[in-house]
Formats: C-alpha cells, structure tokens, sequence
C-alpha cells in the first residue's frame, strides 16, 4: 500500500521555516553552478561554432593564432590556384587572403581592449559563409570602411552605424553591422585588406588564408600539398580545429565549475540530510502509526526520500528562476563578457543559461536531494513501530 | 561568561550528527569561498606589486601589436629621468610547432635588460652571462618548471612571425613562481635576420625605468610629446596601469567568480540558520524551565548565541585549512593552461584566511541571533503551556 504524494508535499508545507532555510541553500548552489557553468559553456560555444568545417586556415607552420602569422603575398597566388580550391559561380577561388591585427578599443568604462580587426577582400563574405551583413552594407575596398561584428558594437564606446570609428593611424567609416549566429567573428572589425596592411605599415600583406574545399574533394590531401610546399612553411588545418583548439583555454575553467559543484553539493547534502533527520525526529509517534496501520517499511522509506527530492526540485526550480534572469543582467552590466588571452585579442562572450547548464544543475540538486533523504528515511524505515509509538 | 563554556560545549555535542553535518557544510563552503577569492585577491596583489616600481611602458598609440622604430629607444635613453630602457619585441617562438607558442618570448637588449628590471631579484651573474652570450636566454620560473629546465640548459625555438628557428642556452631563471616570459637577445634575433635579408629597424615596444616615482609622471609626457606627429605616436604608462589594461578581459571572469563566492557565503548563513532553529526549537522546554527558575533571559540569550558561533568559528577554521589543500590540486592543474594569466595563482594569502574567519565568526553571530533572541525573549508562562 502506497501513501498518497501529498502525504511528503504537505509535510513539506508543515515547517515552513525549516522547508524554506533548506531551499534557499540548494537554490543557492543552483544559481553558483549555473552560473558558472554557463560562462564556460557560452564561452565554448562561441568558439566551438566559429567556422566552417570546409574552410581550411593557413598560417605560417607554428602559429595558433592569426594574430601572430605572416603569408607571403606570393603564397596566396599560388594556393589560391591549387586543385581543390572551391571557386564561386563567376569562377573566382574562394580564397581569402586576410591580415589580423588587434589595435585598441576602449569599453564604456574606459577600458582598453585588443580588439580583432579583420583585413579582407569582398571574397570574404562567401568563404565565411555563416557571416551575414545583418545592417547596412559591406564596405568598399579602399574608400576607408569598416564592418563591425554585433558584440563589438555592443561594448565599445562609439561604435554604431554612420559613426567614425578611430582605431590604428586612421579613421574608418562604419557601414554595416555583422551577425554570425554568436560566433567569434561578431566580436571582430572587418576592414580592406590593403588599407589595413597600410595602416599597420606591415611589410608581408597577410597574416592568413581562408580556403573553401571544393565539395567532394579529399580535404586532408589539400593540406598534405598546402604543407608539402617547400617554397613556403606554412601549416593548413580546418577552421572548425583551429577555433575548437582556442576553445582549450575554457578547459581548465571546466574543472573549476566540476569542482565548485561537487564541493557545494556536498555541502546543500549535508544541509539537506540535517533538515530531513529533523523532519524524521518530528515523526515518530507519526511514523510508528502508519508503520502499526500497515504500511511496509519502504513505503516510509520512499515517502521520506520523496520529501527530500521535492526539497530539492523546489530549490532547483527557485535557483533556475533566478540565475536565467541573472546571467541575463551580469552580461548586461559587463557589456559581454570578455575573453581570449590564448588569441590575444578580445572575445565578447554572451553570458546565457543553456539547456545543457540547466540539466546540469538539475542534475545535481537531485543528487542533494538522494544524497541529504537515504539516510534519515533509512532511520524512519527501520523504526520499530512499537518503540516509536511510546517514544512519541 | 566563561563558567559557561563548558555548557555550550556540551550543547553542541547534544547533538553530534546535526553538528557534524551543519559543521561539514560550513567547512565546505568556507573552503569554496577561499578558493574563489584566490583569483581577485591575486589579482588585486598582482597589480599592487607593479605599482611598487617605478618602470614605464611605451608603446604605439594605435595598440601593442604596433611597431615603431628601433632609433626610439636611444631617444628614450636620453630623456632625463630615465635611468635606462630596454626595447621589446615578440619573437613568438614555439617550442614544438605542432604544440604552438607555450609562453611569451620577447627578444630584448641584452646591455639594459637588467638595469630596467632590476627588481625582479635575477643572479647578477645570470644576467651577465645574458649580456655576454649571445644565445643566451633569461626565462621565468614557471616556465623553467613546466619544462623542467636548468641553466646552462640548450633550448630551441621555432618562431612563428619569422621564418626562423633559434637555438639558445639559458643564462638564469627569473625569480617568479608565476613568470612565464622568456627573454633573447635582440642583437642574436637581428643577426638571423640579416642573414635572411629581412629589415629588423622596428619593436614592438620600450620599457623604461624612471628614477624617482614622483617623476614618472612628467617624464611619460615628455617623451609622448618628443614623437607627437612622428610616425609612430607612443603612448606611456605605469606597469600597473598597462598589466591592468592587458588583462582587463579576465574583469568579467573575476565578477562570475566574486559573485559566486557571494552566493556561497549565503549558503552558509541559510544552512547555520537552519540549525540554530532546529536547536533552539527542540529546546524550548528547558529554556523555559531555566527561566522559571530564575535565570536571565540575556544569558541564555548569549549561551545559545555562543554555540551556532562556536559551531562555525571552528567549522570556518577548518574549511580555512582546507582549502590550502584544494588550491594545492588546482595550482597544480592550472599550471599547464597559462591562458589564465594572473588568476592561475590560487594562492591562499593570509588575508583571505582572515576573511574566511570573520566570515563564519559573523555567520555564525547573524545565524543565531534570530531564533536565540525569539526563544530567550519567550515568556514563561507562553513556553511552559505549550509544552506541557
């Protein structure tokens, strides 16, 4: 015979005070690891879906970063005509010759950041097909221009559409916004690939090269040619690699949400288990009727397991209500947040609550739930009921 | 007061499980709170440590990555104030290729190198045999740890800006658990790349040495004023302010952190409340025999008061021990991902462990000062009918 589930709800509902104090804490553990949780994996996931998987990077043998490269101008006329080089419909190779440097920009706040400035030809926008000009246009080579990516404009002081933005020896117009899904590249300027080279007096014009593999052509044969060369010492390898490899720098990060968890979850347990043993201690007179009247031992059992994971979701629900809303205000507040030391330059990262944090999260407040109910509900379980009727 | 001590104590120990667990939970959390404030307070004890000297940084207006000319830095040298200078210039190196850049490496003057930075505490004779080998290399602590290398050790680089691979033999360590950078000679870079016919007239930047602090100021106008309207316009600043700028990216890393530690610290607040309610509650009966009989409502008020402090002051001081022992394991972890830079360090200092304690002290005052003060101020005959 089973006791109905509102039996633990109402019991719950009994000590308020005691219910309550014990959901704070676990919705307190919830909000730290979703929080946490969901810097590293936005910070992931906008790496993690920068590029394209047909897109090779080529940089110079060595480098992780297109911001300390170098390409000879003479590479680039010679890859861009390799076989397997996919060509666009006016029978172009779709291969973007690009100079990266990180010039300053300056936040709201004053803040001075090395921000990603992109120099590319038209060509661009098809190699790096997931980036779109969400607003206004693409700039005019030579007619000093510039694209901003979506986080750039959100963080630093005076960037908008129709303003001059002042960054390296000059001044650039900005004629378009760009969207690439929270990908990286919003949190880049592009800019003509010439003007910036002029700008940054850089003797070899290229830092990098973007290739789209021709559809059905052996990828990894193209790069075993790319480095082959011996003209040049150049290393090709998949966008989707190169931005996966950055993503590394979130590793480390991972182990101290994993660690904070644990740590706090054992914590809201064991404040969990002292709520529950209380609630049990409260009982006994109860516990030994229902035990007399029939009901089976795991039936007690599962009613205070039960009491214990309702604790639990309840703070779980409380905390997810609260993080979602405030990651939403910390990324506010900080305009983005930033980062990329691996890459030199800044990241504008979206602090946002995924679906994964919040399974996470549940997850866990589940195992403060087990973890704080087993052993009080154990003791419940194995009261005897006549005992438990004097004692109370 | 004190005769009653022995009471609290045994109160405590009324209940030992309950005691165990709020004790373990606040253990746990005040160990959290320490390790997460390792990173702003290292943070913080970075910046204050460059603030101590008197060294300026100049560079491009345009941003760091920015060149200027070489014939910057005897100009520089010349300004009065300045002690000496040292140009700076990125070398990217890797040691494997396929690995990438594992730590900065600068190629530097080999003649002013050690004037400048003479504060860092290098061996004198590590810093001659630097000036006097061309080969020669000075590389940070933790770098040397991480690649487990010795002076006098040989040491091959393959640089990713230029097409150039760079043998060198390690002159001495710079004395700084937490310095991964690397230094070359500037003279041996320019002569590989003579040899390759490339031009080496630029740098990346110039670190100067001013000699008394009060000057910094106007000797850093006066050099941006000496090359306004050149082609490369500078732009200095302290050490502090310009480490400060280059990792300002960690700022929104280290408010996840601090906010974290906040909701943690109110973990504890929740979970000693809890307790003390539980005790005070299950105790009514004899706090209102206690008072039937004539003892102040203010000493039970304190005896009670004195047990939920107790119970975290010792929880706290051992959540405090405890996390040494956790930033032992993640020091250890972190040390191969320098992408975190300064708040890699998880180091304990004094002062957090100070803060841990006022922090349970406190917690435990504001966890038992409700439900204490509610049961003390009870009124005998309302306490003793209820529970009869």
């Amino acid at each position: 015979m089973a006791l109905p589930l509102h039996y633990p709800l109402r019991n719950l509902a009994h000590r308020r005070l005691r219910t309550a104090l014990t959901v704070t804490v676990i919705a307190l553990v919830v909000i730290a690891t979703t929080l946490f949780l969901g810097l590293v994996t936005s910070m992931r996931r906008t790496l993690a879906t920068t590029g394209s998987p047909d897109n090779l990077i080529v940089l110079r043998k060595g480098s992780d970063n297109d911001g300390s490269s170098a390409v000879p101008l003479e590479a680039y006329q010679a890859l861009r005509f390799f076989d397997g080089v996919a060509k666009n419909g006016k029978g172009e190779p779709l291969a973007s010759p690009e100079l990266v440097v990180q010039p300053f920009f300056f936040t709201e706040d004053g803040g001075r950041e090395n921000v990603l400035v992109r120099g590319v030809e038209p060509v661009a926008l098809e190699v790096h097909d997931e980036v779109r000009i969400a607003e206004g246009r693409m700039f005019v080579p030579s007619q000093g221009e510039a694209v901003v990516g979506r986080g750039v404009a959100s963080r630093y002081r005076g960037v908008e559409l129709g303003e001059e933005l002042r960054f390296g020896r000059s001044s650039w117009k900005i004629v378009g916004v760009l969207d690439s899904d929270g990908s990286s590249f919003e949190s880049e300027v592009w800019v003509d690939v010439r003007e910036l080279a002029a700008d940054a007096k850089r003797t070899i014009p290229y830092s990098g090269l973007r290739l789209k593999v021709a559809p059905g052509v052996d990828r990894d044969a193209l790069i075993r040619r790319i480095e082959a060369d011996s003209r040049w010492t150049l290393g090709a390898k998949p966008e989707t690699e190169y931005y996966a490899k950055q993503a590394e720098s979130a590793d480390f990060l991972f182990i101290l949400v994993v660690f904070l968890a644990v740590v706090a979850g054992f914590g809201a347990a064991f404040g969990a288990t002292n709520t529950m043993y209380a609630a049990v201690q409260a009982r006994i007179a109860e516990i030994g009727t229902l035990r007399a009247l029939g009901f089976s031992r795991g039936t007690v059992m599962r009613a205070f397991v039960t009491e214990s994971v309702a604790l639990a979701v309840l703070g779980l629900l409380v905390g997810v209500a609260i993080a979602v809303p405030l990651a939403f205000a910390v990324s506010q507040a900080l305009g983005g947040i930033a980062f990329g030391l691996s890459t030199f330059s800044t990241s504008v990262i979206t602090l946002r609550i995924s679906v994964f944090d919040v399974a996470v999260a549940a997850l866990l407040a589940l195992a403060i739930g087990l973890g704080g109910g087993l052993a009080p509900a154990w003791r419940a379980a194995r009261l005897r009921p006549i005992e438990a009727l004097r004692k109370g | 007061m004190i005769k009653f001590a022995p009471i609290v104590w045994r109160n405590l120990l009324r209940n030992k499980l309950r005691s165990l667990l709020t004790g373990g939970a606040i253990m746990l959390a005040i160990a959290l709170v320490c390790v997460l404030r390792t990173a702003p307070e290292g943070f913080d004890a970075f910046l204050k440590a460059l603030a101590k000297n008197s060294r300026i940084s100049i560079h491009n207006t345009a941003g760091i990555v920015y060149s200027m000319p070489y014939a910057y830095l005897s100009r520089v040298r010349a300004v009065p104030g300045v002690v000496d200078a040292v140009s700076w210039s990125w070398f990217g190196g890797a040691v494997d290729v396929d690995e990438g850049v594992a730590f900065p490496n600068f190629a530097v003057d080999a003649e002013t190198i050690g004037v400048v930075f003479e504060d860092l505490g290098m061996e004198p004779a590590a810093v001659e045999h630097f000036r006097t080998h061309r080969d020669g290399a000075l590389v940070g602590r933790m770098t040397m740890k991480r690649f487990g290398w010795q002076p006098g050790d040989e040491v091959t680089l393959t640089s990713t800006v230029y097409p150039l691979t760079l043998t060198f033999r390690i002159s001495g360590e710079i004395p700084a658990d937490q310095d991964p950078r690397f230094w070359l000679q500037r003279a041996y870079l320019e002569e590989a790349l003579k040899a390759q016919g490339i031009a080496s007239d630029q740098i990346g930047m110039i670190w100067a040495r001013i000699d008394q602090a009060e000057r910094v100021p106007a000797v850093m106008k006066q050099i941006d004023d000496m090359f306004r309207n050149s082609e490369a316009e500078t732009e200095s600043e302290t050490e502090k302010s310009f480490f400060q700028n280059f990792f300002s990216i960690l700022q929104g890393i280290i408010a996840v952190f601090l906010i974290v530690s906040w909701l943690v610290t109110g973990c504890i607040v929740f979970i000693a409340a809890n307790t003390a309610s539980m005790a005070v509650r299950e105790r009514l009966r004899e706090l209102a025999v206690l008072k039937a009989i004539g003892y102040r409502w203010r000493l039970l008020f304190g005896t009670l008061l004195a047990e939920a402090t107790l119970l975290s002051t010792l929880a706290g001081a051992s959540g405090a021990l405890l996390s040494l022992g956790f930033t032992r394991v993640l020091g250890t972890l972190a040390s191969t991902t320098p992408q975190m830079g300064p708040l890699s360090g998880f180091e304990v200092t004094n002062w957090i462990l100070v803060q841990a304690l006022f922090i349970a002290f406190f917690v435990g005052i504001l966890s038992g000062v409700v439900p204490s003060f509610g049961a003390a101020r009870r009124s005998v005959a309302a306490t003793l009918r209820e529970v009869f």
